[in-house]
């Protein structure tokens, strides 16, 4: 198991960061996603792989046109 | 058109722009209908300046000195109002040429400002005006000139023909501009014949597009202004200013503009297309984002996402808008998102079959008609879109009030009789056309209550139809009068403030907080959410004080901004504000900080309050959450779904075992409403308002805007039974 | 302008020479044509004349003439300076000083900076049918 932003949402084997905001179909682009406290930079989304337990936060920007 | 007969015109001495302000305000007199018309110049003091800034602020403090307690918004003194802001005119930084129209609403019948970008307020402001005031009811059909070449202002016997926006607006530009080359300089204020009988009519703002030698248009849609403007028998506004020069704002620092502006376009350039797509798809690249996170309305908000909603993605928008075009409303807006549909063939109404150019759609269309009626059909919308502006109809009413509509048939509130044969299901294009048409006609009794927005309707439908007022109100998606815009609040929390407890209604420019508080749970607590619901509707409202587009502040942000500020510093962009407040120092002289800006919204956004109160509203009482605002109301919006609301209903610690689907979603409808109430209370008391929403004396002392007709008029309601308890640790100012 | 970075040898008589012709003064910012003198190599940066900022320009203020140079008619201008952030190759200028010119400037092919490199490493040609 994983967090997201605290909620607790499952593990996959070769889980990246690209497949978890796919999964959880989170479409929005100005975001940060922060794994363990670490910042996972834009171009390394499809490669970082998320390891089981870890604390997930994906900071979405405001929005509303 | 034909040549118009000069009823009057009156000269002025023009008052040069000095750090921003002109420091004059026009004002436009219609008499009663009786011919008397009258103008002035007024000053703008130091106190208005200090107290109210400009922009909507300004909009605020004329139309309250020109109104009566009990003025409606059809008596001659409503006034329409509008104004720009210091930084309107600015040509170096993206978003400069906002305006805000402030005027006694038909539909919510309090003050409504509305906003609109384009050209006609700098150039309003170039004439040597910081706000123009238009009062009085006019004997006849008129056109307003202001002539900011010659320094006068003329009024016209109207002979246009059509009055609908796209028709007239050509022929004005026609009629003042000296050649093809001339028609840049000249902006049209009209409404079109929705106005005539519905109250949800708005204004357009045209501005001449030279690439495509044609009349582009963007709105001051809501709040039913165009209804005003056409009852004051106004069918335009026109103004028209040639020569302006970069530094027509006699700014203090010209140069940290022109950085702060260069830097801004050349992040537009290298980051738009990663981020928000502004210059392809303009806001409409909302459409798949909010369907992915259950935004999207569909159905009257019954629902958030949809299988369908790939007809209507951004992609499908962007092979229709034209690309590669210098689409900004006022020069030097490198955003540039007012998109265009060019060589539209219209399937509908009485301009079928003609080519047309269509302003849009912005997300609000998009999605208000379009799922929010059950309709996924781009090009349907668009000629939505085209016929809603051309005859003046604020789209997100129209969307929301006719998603309201096609549930009530459905569920057999109204038939076929009612609706003089219209099949109003959701998703029948054709009817829907039709109603759209006839609304904007005032075709039938039917069309005519629908017009005038959803809390009419519903009284009317219940007294004439015998409909089931009760359910009406429950699906109903509007507050204080006013249909609300198009995301769904229901599972945010903070949403559910940042719709219903605003002051002119359900819209989002005052907070839009759906992805802190239920994607990221950055407002965790009542107290997180009521500090979000003092912060950004001060934070977004700072911007209509200044004749800002708030685009260019966060739908670009720099590429490293999520990685220099977490939380709510990131979500304020801080490299952007700190652009506004330098620019604001480099215009004005003044300095300024974030406390300080918070403090310049404060003072109006509390003084809108206790205008509101003052008009017979502005309480506690006028704050209502529907229930499709806090969740499901029929069981089929739960079962689309079902694990998601039984978990929902499970965090209250009930046990579901056995339970049906309909007791289910009267019991979350009911936690969740006890929640909305303590909600209220949390924003009151940190916004320093007392339990019934009103300013206490106490706030209105700290902002300066203690005036004596202020307290006079707060006395009269603030109670001791309706005060917080003091608090036992200082509150935060 | 026809460029060969390689036989620059960073006099910059070219910056010089524009900078005067245009703005009366020797001022390294008021040069359309830039020497960046980097650990290696010398960059010139000058307009390529791509016409990329043709379309970026709300009033049409910026076209091509008949000898395929991009031209800035000032009076159409607004210096909004869209353009600047949008050239691709930070060959549209403008100054930051107070009391020069508002609107952004750029190299236009006249050959005074050619006529005064020792080198060649700036030359003027004809390029009849280029960018058309």
């Amino acid at each position: 198991m994983i967090t997201v932003n605290g909620d607790k949402k499952e593990w996959e084997e070769g889980l990246t960061v690209r497949r978890l905001l796919d999964r959880e179909h989170f479409s929005f682009r100005l975001i940060s996603v922060w794994v363990n406290d670490s910042l996972v930079d834009k171009p390394f989304y499809a490669s970082f792989a998320i390891p089981d337990g870890a604390e997930v936060q994906i900071i979405h920007n405001i929005c509303g046109g | 058109m034909k040549e118009m007969k000069l009823l009057t015109e009156w000269a002025y001495e023009p008052s040069k722009i000095h750090h921003g302000y002109s420091r004059k305000t026009l004002y436009v007199g219609l008499g009663n209908k009786d011919q008397k018309y009258s103008f002035a110049q007024k000053d703008v003091s130091d106190d208005m300046i200090d107290k109210f800034t400009g922009g909507r602020g300004f909009g605020l403090k004329l139309l309250w000195d020109a109104v009566k307690d009990t003025t409606k918004w059809n008596d001659p003194e409503n006034e329409i109002v509008i104004a720009g802001g210091p930084f309107c005119g600015i040509t170096q930084y993206p978003g400069t040429g906002k305006c805000y129209s402030v005027f006694l609403s038909p539909e919510t019948k309090q003050t409504y400002n509305s906003n609109a970008g384009g050209y006609f307020a700098p150039f309003l402001k170039f004439a040597g005006f910081d706000a123009m005031e238009l009062q009085g009811i006019a004997d006849r059909p008129v056109v307003i000139f202001i002539d900011g070449d010659n320094n006068r202002i003329q009024i016209f016997e109207s002979t246009a023909e059509d009055i609908n926006a796209y028709a007239v607006s050509e022929e004005l530009h026609a009629y003042f501009a000296k050649d093809e080359a001339d028609k840049r300089t000249i902006s049209v204020v009209t409404s079109g014949e929705a106005a005539r009988t519905a109250w949800i009519a708005g204004m357009n703002f045209s501005f001449y597009d030279v690439h495509r030698k044609a009349v582009r248009l963007k709105q001051a849609g809501r709040g039913g202004g165009g209804t005003v403007l056409y009852h004051k028998n106004v069918v335009a506004l026109v103004i028209k200013r040639t020569h302006f020069t970069s530094n027509e704002n006699d700014v203090v620092d010209l140069e940290t503009i022109r950085k702060a502006g260069v830097s801004i376009h050349k992040r537009i350039h290298d980051q738009d297309d990663y981020q928000s797509k502004m210059r392809t798809v303009g806001t409409a690249h909302l459409d798949e984002i909010m369907n992915d996170y259950h935004l999207l309305p569909i159905h009257n908000y019954k629902f958030g996402n949809s299988p369908e909603a790939v007809k209507i993605r951004s992609d499908e928008y962007k092979k229709l808008f034209t690309q590669g075009t210098a689409d900004g409303c006022w020069y030097g807006c490198s955003l540039a998102c007012a998109k265009a549909v060019d060589h539209f063939v219209l399937q509908y109404g009485p301009w079928k079959g003609r080519e047309v150019i269509v302003d849009g759609p912005e997300y609000e269309t998009a999605a208000g008609l379009g799922p929010n009626i059950g309709i996924f059909d781009p090009r349907w919308t668009i000629e939505a879109n085209f016929y809603a502006d051309h005859y003046g109809l604020d789209t997100i009413s129209l969307g929301t009030g006719t998603a309201w509509l096609c549930e009530c048939y459905e569920l057999g509130l109204i038939n076929k009789e009612n609706t003089c044969g219209l099949d109003l299901s959701f998703g029948n294009k054709d009817d829907i056309m039709e109603h759209i048409q006839r609304v904007a006609r005032g075709a039938n009794d039917f069309s005519i209550a629908c017009g005038k927005g959803v809390e009419y309707a519903r009284e009317y439908f219940a007294e004439h139809y015998g409909s089931d007022l009760e359910t009406m109100k429950k699906i109903g998606m509007v507050c204080q009068g006013l249909e609300a815009s198009e995301y769904r609040c229901q599972e945010s929390m903070a949403q559910w403030g940042g719709y219903f407890l605003t002051l002119k209604g359900p819209q989002h420019d005052e907070a839009w907080l759906i992805f802190m508080d239920m994607v990221n749970k950055q407002l965790p607590t009542n107290k997180d959410k009521a500090e979000a619901l003092f912060f950004f509707p001060n934070f977004r409202l700072w911007f209509s004080l200044q004749g800002l587009c708030k685009l260019p502040w966060n739908d670009i942000e720099p590429a490293d901004n999520g990685v220099r500020y977490k939380g709510l510093q990131a979500a304020k962009v801080p490299e952007h504000l700190g652009n506004y407040l330098n620019i604001f120092t480099a215009i004005t002289g003044k300095p300024l900080d974030e406390a300080g800006m918070i403090l310049q919204s404060e003072k109006v956004y509390n003084f809108e309050r206790v205008f509101n109160l003052r008009m017979g509203k502005g309480t506690s009482k006028y704050h209502v959450a529907p229930d499709r605002g806090l969740g499901p109301v029929f069981p089929d919006e739960w079962m689309a779904r079902p694990d998601y609301f039984d978990g929902k209903l499970k965090e209250f610690g009930v046990n579901i075992e056995g339970m049906s689907t309909k007791d289910k979603v009267a019991l979350l409808q009911k936690y969740r409403r006890a929640q909305w109430e303590e909600l209220k209370l949390a924003v009151y008391h940190r916004r320093g308002w007392n339990k019934n929403g009103i300013p206490t004396l106490a706030t209105v002392k700290r902002l300066g805007i203690d005036y004596p007709d202020v307290v006079a008029l707060l006395k009269k309601h603030l109670k001791p039974e309706d005060e917080f308890e003091p608090e036992e640790e200082p509150a935060k100012a | 302008m026809q460029v060969n970075a390689e036989k620059c040898v960073e006099c910059k008589q070219c910056m010089t020479a524009c900078s005067t012709a245009w703005f009366k003064e020797d001022s390294p910012e008021l040069s359309r044509v830039k020497i960046d003198v980097k650990a290696s190599y010398v960059n010139i940066n000058i307009c390529s004349q791509c016409g990329a900022c043709i379309g970026i320009c709300p009033t049409e203020a910026i076209h091509r003439d008949a000898n395929g140079v991009v031209q800035i008619d000032k009076s159409k201008c607004t210096s909004c300076l869209m353009c600047v952030g949008f050239c691709p190759q930070a060959s549209m200028l403008f100054s930051t000083q107070e009391g020069k010119q508002t609107e952004p400037f750029k190299c236009i092919a006249c050959g005074i900076c050619a006529r005064k490199c020792p080198t060649g490493a700036l030359q003027l040609i004809n390029v009849p049918d280029a960018k058309k």
